[in-house]
This record gives C-alpha cells, structure tokens and sequence, in this order.
C-alpha cells in the first residue's frame, strides 16, 4: 500500500498543478482581455494600463506558479 | 562540463527499463540546475560555476551602466543612447509613475535589481552560458528578502507604528469584517509578498530552462541515435525547431520577469508609502 502511494504521488501532484492552474487561467484571461478592451477604447492610456495589466497577470500568476513549484517539491 | 552534455550524460546514465516503464525521464531534474564540483575553495565557500556566473552578471551590469553614461555627450552613440534610454525607462515608466515624484529616488536600488534580473535571466540564451542564474532560488530569495526588508522599513519610516495598525485595523472596512481584512491583509503583506516574488522569478526561469533543454536536448538526442532508429530521428528535427521557437518566447519572458520583479518592488514601496489605498 505505501510502495503504491509512492508511486502515485507524481502523478497526483501533476493532477494537482493542473487543478491549480485553471483558476489563474481564467483570471489572466479575465485581466488581458479586459486590458485589450481598455487600449482599444482609450489608445492615449496605452501605457498606464499595460503596466497595471502585467501587474495583475503578474498576482494572478502566483498562485499557478506556487502549484508548479510543489508540484517538484511533492 | 556544458549543459548540452550534462542533458546527454543524463540521458545516457539513466538505466531504464523501456519495456515496464512509460516514461523515461531522469529520475530528478537538479542535474540541469546544479553544478556541484567547485573551482575552487575558499575555506568553507566553494566557487562553483553558478557563482562565477552571478560575478559575471554583476560585471556585465557595472560594465555596461559604466561605459553607457560614462560621457554627457550632446548625441550620444548609439549604444549609449539604448543604455540611457533603459535607465530613463526604469526612472520615468517605474519608479516615477508607480510611486510617484517621492520614487525618483528608489531609482537606483530599481535599476540595479531591474538590470542584474534581466541580465541574470538572458543568461539562459546566451551562448556557451545557457544557465540562468535567476533559476537558483538563493538569487531570487535574496533579491526579494531586500525587498522585503526596503518597504518594510520605508512603510515604517514614513508612517511610525501606523504602518502596522492600519494594516492590521484597516479603517475603510466595515468594523464587522476588519479583524478578518486585517488577518487577510497582514499575512499577504508580510508573508506571501516576498514569498511570491521570489517564486515567481524563480519559476518561471526554471521552467523555461527546463523547456529549452527538453526540446534542444531531446532533438540533439534524436538525431544522434539515427543509426538505431532510423528514420524516427526525424522527430528531432521537429523537437530541434521547437526548441528554437521557445528560445524567442523565453527572450520575452525573461525580460518580462525583469520589468514584472521591479514593478512589484515599486509597487509595494509604494503601497508602504501610502499604505491607506
């Protein structure tokens, strides 16, 4: 039973990442696709928002990134 | 010993069973990380070949911020006119528009972080380097802990105890959900910040690393063993061609990690500034 739970625990780890990895998807689709809509209403604030834009990608992202990181850790 | 054959010896070494396993991955991916024989030593410190790069990126950074604004020239060269152009971006597009006019001043400790990152990270591409030395977590670890400890200390300064109670107590919630605000905003503030922001850099180059070398290596690989397998190895190719796709994406994730590191360090400088919004 434990040899078996060895084994399996890549391959939930990996299950794991990719569970983790939909929410920040979504939500770094959410913040581009808003920041597109942005530039294209008000091309003049172009670099405010893509610095804001990488901002929030750059939050949304972490939670991904920590799933990536346990699952090597794991 | 390069990375390129580091990848070959791994995948030579590796005693694997084709016929009962489905995958034949090396058992852990540190060998591309690690390099453990040292130069040499001093005393307990060993000079390894991922310190000597940390060196050379640190010369490369004095090298080029030296000889770009060494002169005040009326038209500076060309090269002088990118360096300068790079530092007016950190000084103007960071700090200045993030924190505000009180920032200019954080431009040095921004440009320097902004610079060793995006060196550190190109790195990866670099030849005969190919090593980012962003992927070692002390490197990021340590860049983020000054971080963490400039806003800590800047959020002090500028606001006395008030920089921890207001924290703690925001004022602008409802008064039935501060202690949870509060407890929400302590923890992200002073313990998944620095966290996150070494994480992030980190990750991301290991996992560009490991892209690069899996598709270079298994394409290198591939066609090597076009004896054995015949025309099979033509899958290297493709492997190959990918891999030098990935190389032009990890370029903008290397300078995008760079820019996002230093805007996170603005941007909580500037939160410990004004910590009310």
């Amino acid at each position: 039973m434990e040899g078996n739970i060895e084994l399996l625990k890549g391959a939930i780890a990996l299950i794991g990442y990719g569970l983790g990895a939909v929410g920040p998807g979504i939500g770094i689709g959410i913040v581009a696709g808003n920041a597109i809509t942005a530039m294209a209403r008000q091309p003049e604030m172009t670099g405010t928002i893509r610095a804001t834009m990488f901002l929030g990608i750059a939050l949304t992202e972490a939670l991904a990134l920590i799933g990536f990181v346990l699952f090597f850790i794991a | 010993m390069g990375r390129l054959t580091t990848l070959l010896w791994a995948v030579e070494h590796h005693e694997c069973d084709v016929e009962n396993e489905v995958i034949c991955a090396p058992e852990n991916v540190n060998i591309l990380f690690e390099y453990k024989e040292p130069w040499f030593s001093v005393g307990p410190v060993n000079f390894t070949r991922t310190s000597f790069l940390i060196f050379l990126a640190a010369a490369v950074v004095i090298g080029l911020l030296y000889f770009g604004l060494r002169r005040n020239r009326l038209v500076p060269t060309k090269f002088e006119a990118a360096i300068q152009s790079l530092v007016e971006f950190v000084r103007d597009g960071i700090a200045r528009d993030i924190i505000g006019p009180e920032g200019v001043r954080y431009t040095p400790y921004l440009l320097s972080i902004f610079m060793l990152i995006l060196v550190g990270n190109l790195f990866e591409l670099a030849p005969l380097i190919n090593f980012p030395i962003t992927s070692r977590m002390a490197l990021p670890a340590f860049l983020s802990l000054i971080t963490y400890v400039i806003f800590v200390f800047v959020g002090f300064k500028k606001n006395g105890i008030r920089y921890l109670t207001d924290t703690a107590w925001p004022k602008a919630v409802p008064i039935g959900l501060r202690w949870l605000v509060g407890l929400i905003e302590i923890v992200s503030t002073f313990i998944l910040r620095p966290i996150t922001l070494a994480v992030r850099l980190f990750a991301n180059l290991v996992a560009g690393h490991l892209m690069l070398s899996l598709l270079l290596g298994s394409g290198i690989a591939f066609v090597l063993a076009v004896g054995e397998i015949g025309p099979k190895a033509g899958i290297g190719v493709v492997w190959f061609a990918f891999g030098l796709l990935m190389f032009v994406f990890e370029l903008l994730v290397g300078v995008l990690q760079a820019y996002i590191f230093t805007l996170l360090t603005a941007v909580y400088i500037q939160t410990s500034i004004h910590p009310a919004h």
